[in-house]
Protein backbone atom coordinates (compact mmCIF):
# COMPACT_ATOMS: atom_id res chain seq x y z
CA UNK A 1 0.00 0.00 0.00
CA UNK A 2 2.65 2.46 1.03
CA UNK A 3 4.81 1.46 -1.90
CA UNK A 4 1.93 2.27 -4.20
CA UNK A 5 1.47 5.67 -2.62
CA UNK A 6 5.15 6.46 -2.85
CA UNK A 7 5.26 5.38 -6.46
CA UNK A 8 2.34 7.66 -7.23
CA UNK A 9 4.08 10.58 -5.55
CA UNK A 10 7.26 9.96 -7.51
CA UNK A 11 5.23 9.87 -10.70
CA UNK A 12 3.52 13.14 -9.82
CA UNK A 13 6.87 14.73 -9.12
CA UNK A 14 8.16 13.64 -12.51
CA UNK A 15 5.04 15.00 -14.17
CA UNK A 16 5.49 18.38 -12.52
CA UNK A 17 9.05 18.63 -13.74
CA UNK A 18 8.14 17.48 -17.22
CA UNK A 19 5.35 20.02 -17.48
CA UNK A 20 7.68 22.87 -16.64
CA UNK A 21 10.06 22.13 -19.48
CA UNK A 22 7.75 23.12 -22.41
CA UNK A 23 6.84 26.32 -20.63
CA UNK A 24 10.45 27.38 -20.65
CA UNK A 25 11.19 26.15 -24.13
CA UNK A 26 10.44 29.54 -25.61
CA UNK A 27 12.57 31.35 -23.15
CA UNK A 28 16.21 32.05 -23.23
CA UNK A 29 17.77 28.67 -22.71
CA UNK A 30 21.25 28.85 -24.11
CA UNK A 31 21.88 26.71 -27.14
CA UNK A 32 24.87 26.11 -29.32
CA UNK A 33 22.96 26.58 -32.54
CA UNK A 34 25.04 28.35 -35.17
CA UNK A 35 24.24 32.01 -35.38
CA UNK A 36 24.55 34.41 -38.21
CA UNK A 37 27.53 36.64 -37.94
CA UNK A 38 26.51 40.19 -37.30
CA UNK A 39 26.54 42.35 -40.36
CA UNK A 40 27.57 45.92 -40.60
CA UNK A 41 24.06 47.08 -41.39
CA UNK A 42 22.26 48.09 -38.22
CA UNK A 43 18.78 47.33 -39.49
CA UNK A 44 17.26 43.89 -39.83
CA UNK A 45 16.93 42.68 -43.41
CA UNK A 46 13.50 43.14 -44.87
CA UNK A 47 12.71 46.21 -42.85
CA UNK A 48 12.43 49.44 -44.69
CA UNK A 49 14.15 52.26 -42.97
CA UNK A 50 11.73 55.04 -42.15
CA UNK A 51 12.83 58.58 -42.61
CA UNK A 52 13.76 60.69 -39.64
CA UNK A 53 11.41 63.38 -38.59
CA UNK A 54 12.56 66.81 -39.65
CA UNK A 55 13.22 69.03 -36.73
CA UNK A 56 11.51 72.01 -38.26
CA UNK A 57 7.87 72.42 -38.91
CA UNK A 58 7.50 71.89 -42.61
CA UNK A 59 4.19 72.99 -44.06
CA UNK A 60 3.36 76.27 -42.40
CA UNK A 61 4.47 79.81 -43.12
CA UNK A 62 6.77 79.47 -46.04
CA UNK A 63 9.21 82.38 -45.89
CA UNK A 64 8.80 84.91 -48.67
CA UNK A 65 11.66 86.96 -49.90
CA UNK A 66 10.71 90.55 -50.85
CA UNK A 67 10.64 91.06 -54.55
CA UNK A 68 10.09 87.47 -55.47
CA UNK A 69 6.87 85.98 -56.68
CA UNK A 70 5.20 83.56 -54.35
CA UNK A 71 5.57 80.12 -55.72
CA UNK A 72 3.03 77.39 -55.73
CA UNK A 73 3.07 75.09 -52.73
CA UNK A 74 5.41 72.21 -53.16
CA UNK A 75 4.27 68.67 -52.57
CA UNK A 76 5.20 67.34 -49.18
CA UNK A 77 7.94 64.76 -49.63
CA UNK A 78 6.44 61.94 -47.65
CA UNK A 79 5.99 58.30 -48.40
CA UNK A 80 3.17 57.95 -50.85
CA UNK A 81 0.33 56.03 -49.28
CA UNK A 82 -0.49 52.77 -50.95
CA UNK A 83 -4.09 52.92 -49.84
CA UNK A 84 -6.81 55.37 -50.64
CA UNK A 85 -6.86 58.16 -48.07
CA UNK A 86 -9.77 58.13 -45.70
CA UNK A 87 -11.65 61.24 -44.66
CA UNK A 88 -10.91 60.77 -40.99
CA UNK A 89 -8.37 62.40 -38.76
CA UNK A 90 -5.99 59.58 -39.60
CA UNK A 91 -5.58 60.11 -43.32
CA UNK A 92 -4.66 56.52 -44.13
CA UNK A 93 -5.60 53.73 -41.78
CA UNK A 94 -2.97 50.98 -41.88
CA UNK A 95 -3.87 47.36 -42.33
CA UNK A 96 -3.65 44.93 -39.48
CA UNK A 97 -1.67 45.21 -36.29
CA UNK A 98 1.78 46.76 -35.94
CA UNK A 99 4.66 44.34 -35.66
CA UNK A 100 6.63 46.11 -33.00
CA UNK A 101 8.60 43.35 -31.36
CA UNK A 102 11.34 41.01 -32.49
CA UNK A 103 11.67 38.35 -29.86
CA UNK A 104 14.95 37.85 -28.10
CA UNK A 105 16.96 35.09 -29.73
CA UNK A 106 17.69 31.91 -27.86
CA UNK A 107 21.44 32.49 -27.79
CA UNK A 108 20.94 35.37 -25.42
CA UNK A 109 20.39 34.18 -21.91
CA UNK A 110 19.47 37.22 -19.97
CA UNK A 111 18.59 37.54 -16.32
CA UNK A 112 15.20 35.94 -16.91
CA UNK A 113 16.77 32.85 -18.35
CA UNK A 114 19.16 32.63 -15.45
CA UNK A 115 16.32 32.83 -12.96
CA UNK A 116 14.27 30.22 -14.76
CA UNK A 117 17.23 27.91 -15.18
CA UNK A 118 18.14 28.29 -11.55
CA UNK A 119 14.63 27.57 -10.40
CA UNK A 120 14.42 24.47 -12.58
CA UNK A 121 17.69 23.19 -11.19
CA UNK A 122 16.48 23.89 -7.67
CA UNK A 123 13.26 22.05 -8.32
CA UNK A 124 15.10 19.03 -9.67
CA UNK A 125 17.35 19.04 -6.62
CA UNK A 126 14.35 19.25 -4.34
CA UNK A 127 12.63 16.37 -6.06
CA UNK A 128 15.76 14.27 -5.94
CA UNK A 129 16.22 14.98 -2.27
CA UNK A 130 12.65 14.00 -1.57
CA UNK A 131 13.11 10.72 -3.42
CA UNK A 132 16.30 9.89 -1.52
CA UNK A 133 14.59 10.74 1.73
CA UNK A 134 11.70 8.44 0.95
CA UNK A 135 13.94 5.56 -0.03
CA UNK A 136 16.01 5.91 3.12
CA UNK A 137 12.94 6.02 5.29
CA UNK A 138 11.59 2.97 3.59
CA UNK A 139 14.81 1.09 4.21
CA UNK A 140 14.93 2.27 7.79
CA UNK A 141 11.41 1.15 8.50
CA UNK A 142 11.86 -2.07 6.57
CA UNK A 143 8.93 -1.46 4.31
CA UNK B 1 14.32 7.02 15.61
CA UNK B 2 11.77 5.70 13.29
CA UNK B 3 9.30 8.17 12.06
CA UNK B 4 5.78 7.03 11.46
CA UNK B 5 4.91 6.47 7.81
CA UNK B 6 2.36 9.26 7.97
CA UNK B 7 5.10 11.80 8.65
CA UNK B 8 7.13 10.53 5.74
CA UNK B 9 4.19 11.00 3.45
CA UNK B 10 3.56 14.45 4.85
CA UNK B 11 7.16 15.49 4.22
CA UNK B 12 7.06 14.27 0.64
CA UNK B 13 3.74 15.96 0.04
CA UNK B 14 5.09 19.23 1.39
CA UNK B 15 8.06 18.99 -0.96
CA UNK B 16 5.76 18.44 -3.91
CA UNK B 17 3.66 21.43 -2.96
CA UNK B 18 6.71 23.63 -2.53
CA UNK B 19 8.13 22.66 -5.90
CA UNK B 20 5.59 24.29 -8.23
CA UNK B 21 5.28 27.21 -5.84
CA UNK B 22 9.01 27.87 -6.15
CA UNK B 23 8.73 27.75 -9.92
CA UNK B 24 5.88 30.22 -9.94
CA UNK B 25 7.75 32.68 -7.78
CA UNK B 26 10.78 32.50 -10.03
CA UNK B 27 8.77 33.11 -13.20
CA UNK B 28 6.97 35.99 -11.60
CA UNK B 29 10.18 37.86 -10.86
CA UNK B 30 11.89 39.90 -13.51
CA UNK B 31 9.99 38.18 -16.26
CA UNK B 32 6.67 39.48 -15.03
CA UNK B 33 7.45 42.98 -16.09
CA UNK B 34 7.65 41.82 -19.65
CA UNK B 35 5.30 42.60 -22.45
CA UNK B 36 2.87 39.97 -21.39
CA UNK B 37 1.13 39.27 -18.21
CA UNK B 38 0.44 41.45 -15.27
CA UNK B 39 2.91 44.23 -14.92
CA UNK B 40 4.72 44.37 -11.62
CA UNK B 41 5.87 47.90 -11.07
CA UNK B 42 7.52 48.66 -7.77
CA UNK B 43 5.21 50.97 -5.92
CA UNK B 44 7.97 52.93 -4.24
CA UNK B 45 10.06 53.79 -7.28
CA UNK B 46 8.19 56.65 -8.82
CA UNK B 47 10.86 58.93 -10.15
CA UNK B 48 8.66 61.53 -11.73
CA UNK B 49 5.62 62.15 -13.79
CA UNK B 50 2.95 60.62 -11.60
CA UNK B 51 0.76 63.64 -11.13
CA UNK B 52 -2.71 62.78 -9.99
CA UNK B 53 -3.71 59.23 -10.65
CA UNK B 54 -6.47 60.44 -12.93
CA UNK B 55 -6.53 61.10 -16.61
CA UNK B 56 -7.29 64.79 -16.14
CA UNK B 57 -9.12 67.18 -18.40
CA UNK B 58 -8.28 67.72 -22.01
CA UNK B 59 -6.31 70.83 -22.83
CA UNK B 60 -6.70 73.08 -25.82
CA UNK B 61 -5.44 71.67 -29.09
CA UNK B 62 -2.00 72.66 -30.29
CA UNK B 63 -1.02 73.74 -33.79
CA UNK B 64 0.43 71.14 -36.08
CA UNK B 65 4.07 70.38 -35.48
CA UNK B 66 5.77 67.05 -35.88
CA UNK B 67 7.09 65.30 -32.75
CA UNK B 68 10.84 65.12 -32.33
CA UNK B 69 11.18 63.62 -28.87
CA UNK B 70 9.12 61.46 -26.56
CA UNK B 71 9.55 61.27 -22.79
CA UNK B 72 7.77 58.95 -20.38
CA UNK B 73 9.50 59.60 -17.06
CA UNK B 74 7.83 56.86 -15.07
CA UNK B 75 9.30 54.10 -17.25
CA UNK B 76 12.48 55.91 -18.19
CA UNK B 77 11.71 56.54 -21.85
CA UNK B 78 13.51 59.47 -23.48
CA UNK B 79 13.83 58.93 -27.17
CA UNK B 80 13.99 60.80 -30.42
CA UNK B 81 11.00 60.29 -32.68
CA UNK B 82 11.21 59.38 -36.34
CA UNK B 83 8.55 59.61 -38.98
CA UNK B 84 6.84 56.44 -40.12
CA UNK B 85 4.68 55.74 -43.12
CA UNK B 86 3.12 52.70 -44.66
CA UNK B 87 4.88 49.50 -45.62
CA UNK B 88 4.24 48.14 -49.13
CA UNK B 89 1.74 45.65 -47.74
CA UNK B 90 -0.35 48.42 -46.24
CA UNK B 91 0.69 47.85 -42.65
CA UNK B 92 2.22 50.61 -40.64
CA UNK B 93 5.99 50.94 -40.79
CA UNK B 94 7.88 50.32 -37.59
CA UNK B 95 11.20 51.77 -36.46
CA UNK B 96 14.31 49.85 -37.50
CA UNK B 97 15.52 47.02 -35.31
CA UNK B 98 18.75 48.44 -33.98
CA UNK B 99 20.71 48.50 -30.77
CA UNK B 100 19.37 51.88 -29.73
CA UNK B 101 15.98 51.87 -31.31
CA UNK B 102 13.66 54.82 -31.09
CA UNK B 103 9.99 55.57 -31.27
CA UNK B 104 8.23 56.53 -34.47
CA UNK B 105 5.28 58.75 -35.25
CA UNK B 106 2.83 57.52 -37.85
CA UNK B 107 2.90 60.40 -40.31
CA UNK B 108 -0.66 59.96 -41.54
CA UNK B 109 -2.01 60.59 -38.06
CA UNK B 110 -2.36 64.00 -36.41
CA UNK B 111 0.68 65.42 -34.73
CA UNK B 112 0.60 65.24 -30.91
CA UNK B 113 -1.68 67.96 -29.62
CA UNK B 114 -3.85 68.21 -32.70
CA UNK B 115 -7.42 67.04 -32.45
CA UNK B 116 -7.43 63.35 -33.26
CA UNK B 117 -5.46 60.24 -32.38
CA UNK B 118 -1.74 60.80 -32.78
CA UNK B 119 -0.10 57.39 -33.14
CA UNK B 120 3.41 56.57 -31.98
CA UNK B 121 5.01 53.15 -32.16
CA UNK B 122 8.05 51.49 -30.67
CA UNK B 123 9.52 48.05 -30.21
CA UNK B 124 9.19 46.05 -27.04
CA UNK B 125 12.26 43.99 -27.88
CA UNK B 126 14.70 44.27 -30.75
CA UNK B 127 15.91 40.70 -31.19
CA UNK B 128 19.55 40.19 -30.40
CA UNK B 129 19.83 43.79 -29.23
CA UNK B 130 17.59 43.13 -26.26
CA UNK B 131 15.01 45.51 -24.90
CA UNK B 132 13.25 47.97 -27.14
CA UNK B 133 12.37 51.55 -26.35
CA UNK B 134 8.82 50.53 -25.33
CA UNK B 135 9.94 47.53 -23.26
CA UNK B 136 8.03 48.65 -20.19
CA UNK B 137 5.07 50.30 -21.85
CA UNK B 138 2.69 47.85 -20.23
CA UNK B 139 3.73 49.22 -16.84
CA UNK B 140 2.00 52.50 -17.49
CA UNK B 141 -1.08 53.22 -15.47
CA UNK B 142 -3.92 55.68 -15.57
CA UNK B 143 -2.65 59.11 -14.62
CA UNK B 144 0.94 58.64 -15.77
CA UNK B 145 2.50 61.47 -17.71
CA UNK B 146 3.74 61.38 -21.30
CA UNK B 147 5.54 64.30 -22.93
CA UNK B 148 5.96 64.82 -26.64
CA UNK B 149 8.31 67.59 -27.66
CA UNK B 150 7.34 69.08 -30.97
CA UNK B 151 9.41 70.59 -33.72
CA UNK B 152 8.22 74.10 -32.87
CA UNK B 153 9.54 73.79 -29.33
CA UNK B 154 6.21 73.16 -27.67
CA UNK B 155 5.83 70.21 -25.34
CA UNK B 156 2.52 68.38 -25.50
CA UNK B 157 1.77 66.78 -22.15
CA UNK B 158 -0.53 63.78 -22.17
CA UNK B 159 -2.02 61.80 -19.32
CA UNK B 160 -2.64 58.08 -19.60
CA UNK B 161 -6.28 57.10 -19.57
CA UNK B 162 -5.98 53.37 -20.10
CA UNK B 163 -3.58 50.63 -21.13
CA UNK B 164 -4.86 47.65 -23.05
CA UNK B 165 -3.32 44.41 -24.22
CA UNK B 166 -5.17 43.03 -27.23
CA UNK B 167 -4.62 40.11 -29.54
CA UNK B 168 -3.13 41.14 -32.86
CA UNK B 169 -5.80 39.13 -34.58
CA UNK B 170 -8.38 41.45 -33.04
CA UNK B 171 -6.50 44.73 -33.27
CA UNK B 172 -9.00 47.52 -32.47
CA UNK B 173 -8.31 49.69 -35.50
CA UNK B 174 -11.36 51.83 -34.97
CA UNK B 175 -10.43 52.67 -31.39
CA UNK B 176 -6.83 53.35 -32.31
CA UNK B 177 -7.23 55.23 -35.59
CA UNK B 178 -10.85 56.37 -35.36
CA UNK B 179 -11.86 60.00 -35.01
CA UNK B 180 -12.08 61.60 -31.58
CA UNK B 181 -13.18 65.05 -30.48
CA UNK B 182 -10.03 66.06 -28.61
CA UNK B 183 -6.24 65.67 -28.86
CA UNK B 184 -5.29 62.15 -27.94
CA UNK B 185 -2.24 59.94 -28.11
CA UNK B 186 -1.79 56.27 -28.88
CA UNK B 187 1.39 54.44 -27.97
CA UNK B 188 1.66 51.00 -29.49
CA UNK B 189 4.07 48.15 -28.99
CA UNK B 190 3.95 44.37 -28.89
CA UNK B 191 3.24 42.14 -25.95
CA UNK B 192 1.71 38.93 -24.78
CA UNK B 193 3.05 35.46 -25.50
CA UNK B 194 5.76 35.01 -28.05
CA UNK B 195 4.90 33.49 -31.38
CA UNK B 196 7.99 32.40 -33.24
CA UNK B 197 9.93 35.56 -33.81
CA UNK B 198 7.30 37.97 -32.57
CA UNK B 199 4.45 38.44 -30.16
CA UNK B 200 0.78 37.53 -30.19
CA UNK B 201 -0.57 40.76 -28.72
CA UNK B 202 -0.28 44.50 -28.90
CA UNK B 203 -0.01 46.80 -25.91
CA UNK B 204 -1.85 50.05 -26.56
CA UNK B 205 -1.72 53.13 -24.34
CA UNK B 206 -4.56 55.61 -24.69
CA UNK B 207 -3.74 59.10 -23.44
CA UNK B 208 -5.28 62.56 -23.58
CA UNK B 209 -3.66 65.96 -23.95
CA UNK B 210 -3.74 67.71 -20.60
CA UNK B 211 -1.29 70.54 -21.12
CA UNK B 212 0.81 72.25 -23.73
CA UNK B 213 3.87 74.07 -22.58
CA UNK B 214 5.26 76.77 -24.86
CA UNK B 215 8.88 76.70 -25.97
CA UNK B 216 11.15 77.37 -23.07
Amino acid sequence: MRRTVLSALALACTAVLASTVPAFADGGSPTTAPRKTPTAAPAEPGKTAPTPVPTEQAPSAEPTVPGTKPTAPRPVPTTAPTRAPSRGQVAVVPKGAPDTGVAVKTSQSGPDAAVIGGSAAGAALLAGGAAVFVVRRRRATGA
Amino acid sequence: MTRPPGRVLAAVTAALVALPAALLVACGGPGAEGPAGTPARPAASSPAGRPTGQAGRAARPLPRSVPVELRIPVIGVDTPVMRLGLAPDGTVQVPPVTAHDQAGWYGHSPTPGQVGPSVLLGHVTVGRYGDGVFRHLSRLRRGDRIEARLGNGTTAVFTVGSVRTVAKAHFPAREVYGDVDRPELRLITCGGPRTGNGYADNVIVFATLTAGTPPG
